[in-house]
């Protein structure tokens, strides 16, 4: 008996060990998902711990007094702290170029050391440290739901005051209040090599899907270069084919925040080579075509910057960030152009803008680490450069613009709307209902639109069919309201 | 537990033999047991909760019942995925055999079989992801896999494209993931054989037998233990096969195994509670797969055991009858 009841004793306590220990280590919004699977009783549980994180978010949204535009950069300059960055450029990291921003950040603000570190595989791991809380002060924001925000991230602003300093502060904003600054903005567009198009004989930049097709038909008579190089292995540049959505594919700037969601029949044939019909048409025709490269599975993102550079690929559909990479890959920086998608909706060419990765800041970290991470972003924003430097559209209001997007004087450009109140996770929503993804990693559809028109295993329509058929199995599981 | 122990008090218990004993063993056994309590049975009691939730990392959740298991029997790419698993499990098939008649050639002396060993191993110590990088530019069109080809002879043009071509490219990665671990599991199998005592052999060639008799007679029954487990490690493993289909072509194009699925809709699409279903379900099949090897094994062994009798009731039928046409023989002369 009492060696029984000694082992049961011994048993009970290690498990109580382990549960604390585990308990401890989680942060504080883990912590009620924690206890909840712990234990059996499930689905009260469940909106507890709902109703625990939304009262959670509700005070923090109150809290703190620290704004960006009321932050003066003059009145800190003797301000001690030692803050950690953690951004998914990791080529920036080992190159120096972070190194030199916080050199010349330092001279003005000596007292504030900025440890960084660039991760590799971002989207992932970032996500991953966020759930441990343990992760620095300022980060870029992963793909988290609006309505988490206030768990992990300090506000910076209201929307109202922030959106009329900078552009693009609208994506990571949430009841109003903005959690996040991008650190730089791409138009996007199609990279091309002006040395290819001049031997193809194409005078004029292609403005319409069918001219597009018609240009690289050109290419492919005219010269050895590979027409569209799709980077099919590289899988996320597949991918960024849906950045085109809403603005480029129907100048609407409420389109896919707003309307998607609720569209019956988004990948219908407007019939006007326009919409997401004829934005994915251009790869199904090109691969059917053999406008692209010979072997697609084999492709190499790294190895094809120095292709573009060397005119051995006429165009690559991709966002302005990969021009400055493009440039610097080979000696033929000056081939390398950037040309709107060749799109017009009713007379007009149209350009969407948006911010990339945004940078944040800890909602736990200590009351003096915010303020120094938000001087340290203010001045990451408004005098380092970065944005400038890497060919990105500007974040500052009347900022200037790189000399590559001079081919956009006349395109409106636009950036997308947010989502009506009580909808901003809707999109996500969707999106994961149907997996497909649309501008958060559905690069395997996009792939699959290759695979078929390289193979012919599958028509066009078919796949835009099945699209419709599993957004619309989506909105029925959600109940979304459907408009035709 | 007598009576007559529970008697004395449990200090007293705890300074006796029997207690010292068990304060030992109990001290020495919670760490490791801790370990895998913390690090194995929880998360999996954790990821068993899960499939029955609709839910993502963050937020909310919502119990759902069984419906996360149906819809992996539902979905095609979920359970249609596992039909990829065939290619593997025909790929372990050939990994096995070779790795058995290496191991069965290079336990005899062979010149430079170390070096050979060695060459045949080293595979295993690359990193997975490296052999990914590796193999992926080896398939590449025209490059090392294509130019070797050519060397003996084959147009390029009449070869296909290894990654490309859906009605080859899983037998591309099928073909990585053999070069991996044969050289494994042989190292295993040569220690196995090994083990055998060398007088059996010597016995073996007395008796005039040929050396696939050995391998039969002596080798094979002798190294079951191993055999089996090695069956069990490369069918569990063409279950659960992730690195070639996920670092050479990001599961695209036809490759998508169950696993890189699972991790597509655990990461992507962030249906955790789906994934979590999957894992559950891949484990059951794992179970089913292991005892139904283990029966297989039970019964192609117990033949091999038999054989052994069997031989000798022949033998000795055999010499019953010459010594009976020998005493015919002697009848008649005599």
């Amino acid at each position: 008996m009492n060696l029984k009841k000694a082992l049961a004793v011994l048993l009970t306590s290690a498990m109580a060990i382990s549960l604390t220990a585990c308990g401890g280590a989680a942060p504080a919004a883990q912590a009620p998902a924690a206890e909840e699977a712990a234990d059996e009783a499930a689905a009260e549980e469940t909106e507890e711990a709902e109703e625990a994180t939304e009262e959670a978010a509700d005070t923090e949204a109150v809290a703190g007094d620290l704004s960006y535009t009321s932050l003066s950069l003059d009145d800190n300059k003797d301000l001690t702290a030692s803050i950690k960055y953690i951004h998914h450029k990791t080529d920036r990291e080992e190159d120096g170029t972070m190194a030199n921003m916080i050199a010349e950040f330092n001279k003005e603000f000596p007292n504030i050391t900025v440890t960084t570190e660039g991760v590799t595989d971002y989207a992932e791991d970032s996500l991953l440290r966020l759930t441990t809380g343990d992760w620095g002060d300022i980060m870029h924001i992963p793909a988290v739901d609006k309505s988490d925000l206030s768990t992990y991230f300090m506000p910076l602003d209201t929307l109202d005051n922030l959106s009329q300093e900078l552009n693009f502060v609208s994506s990571w904003s949430y009841d109003g209040l903005c959690y996040g600054i991008p650190y730089m903005a791409n138009a996007q567009g199609v990279l091309y090599n002006k040395a290819v198009f001049e031997k193809a004989g194409i005078t004029e930049l292609p403005k319409t899907p069918t001219e597009f097709l018609d240009a690289l038909q050109k290419i492919k008579d005219n010269t050895d270069a590979i027409p569209l190089y799709t980077n099919y292995a590289a899988g996320w540049t597949m991918g960024a084919w849906d950045a085109y959505l809403g603005i480029v594919t129907n100048g609407d700037d409420t389109y896919v925040n707003q309307k998607f969601a609720h569209t019956a029949n988004p990948f219908d044939d407007p019939g006007d080579d326009t919409g997401a019909y004829n934005l994915y048409r251009i790869l199904y025709d090109a691969c059917a075509n053999g406008l692209i490269e010979d072997d697609y599975t084999t492709t190499d993102w790294e190895g094809c910057k120095g292709m573009l550079n060397r005119g051995e690929i006429g165009t690559m559909v991709l966002g302005s960030w990969a021009y400055a990479q493009m440039q610097e890959a080979d000696s033929h920086p000056e081939d390398v152009g950037y040309m709107p998608f060749p799109m017009t909706v009713n007379g007009t060419q149209y350009v969407a803008a948006g911010g990339d990765y945004n940078y944040c800041i800890n909602v736990n970290s200590s009351d003096e680490n915010k303020l120094a991470s938000l001087i340290f972003i203010k001045w990451m924003t408004e005098k380092s450069n970065w944005c400038y430097n890497e060919g990105g559209y500007t974040v500052v209001k009347d900022g200037a613009n790189p000399d590559m997007y001079a081919a956009f004087d006349g395109c409106e450009v636009l950036s997308d709307q947010d989502a009506v109140a009580g909808e901003e996770t809707l999109l996500n929503d969707m999106n994961a209902e149907s997996e497909l993804s649309f501008n958060a990693g559905g690069n395997d559809k996009v792939q699959r639109i290759v695979e078929a028109g390289a193979t012919g295993s599958e028509s066009f329509d078919d796949i835009m069919a099945d699209w419709t058929a599993k957004w619309n199995d989506a909105q029925e599981e959600l109940e979304v309201e459907v408009n035709n | 537990m007598s009576k007559t122990r529970t008697r004395r008090s449990p200090g007293e218990w705890l300074r006796s033999r029997d207690g010292q004993k068990f304060l030992v063993i109990t001290a020495f056994m919670i760490i490791p047991l801790l370990l895998l309590f913390v690090f194995t049975y929880l998360p999996f009691g954790e990821m068993f909760t899960y499939s029955f939730y609709k839910m993502k990392y963050t937020g909310a959740r919502k119990f759902v019942g069984f419906d996360n298991y149906k819809k992996v029997f539902t979905r095609d790419d979920c359970f249609g995925a596992l039909k990829l698993s065939l290619y593997y499990m025909a790929g372990s098939v050939v990994q096995l055999a070779l790795a058995l008649y290496l191991a069965t050639v290079l336990s005899f002396k062979v010149k430079l079989g170390g070096l050979f060993k060695g060459f045949m191993f080293f595979p295993y110590l690359i990193n997975g992801i490296a052999i990914g990088f590796i193999f992926k530019f080896f398939y590449t069109r025209g490059f090392v896999f294509d130019t070797v080809l050519s060397w003996a002879g084959f147009n390029i043009e009449n070869l296909p494209y290894w990654l490309k071509d859906q009605s080859i490219n899983n037998w591309s990665l099928v073909g990585t993931s053999v070069w991996r671990y044969f050289g494994q599991n042989m190292v295993l199998f040569i220690g196995a054989i090994m083990s055998v005592d060398s007088n059996l052999y010597e016995a073996a060639m007395l008796d005039g037998a040929t050396k696939f008799q050995q391998f039969k007679y002596i080798i094979l029954p002798s190294i079951k233990t191993i055999v089996l487990l090695n069956v069990i490690l490369s069918i569990s493993g063409s279950l659960s096969a992730f690195e070639p289909p996920y670092v050479i072509t990001d599961g695209a194009n036809g490759t998508g195994t169950y696993f890189v699925v699972m991790h597509q809709i655990a990461h992507t699409q962030q249906k955790v509670g789906l994934a979590s279903a999957m894992a559950i379900i891949l484990l059951i099949l794992i179970f089913i797969a292991t005892i139904i090897q283990r029966l297989l094994f039970k019964y192609v062994f117990r033949n091999a055991e038999d054989e052994d009798i069997n031989a000798t009731t022949r033998r000795e039928k055999k010499l019953a009858r010459k010594r009976a046409s020998a005493m015919k023989k002697g009848g008649m002369t005599a």
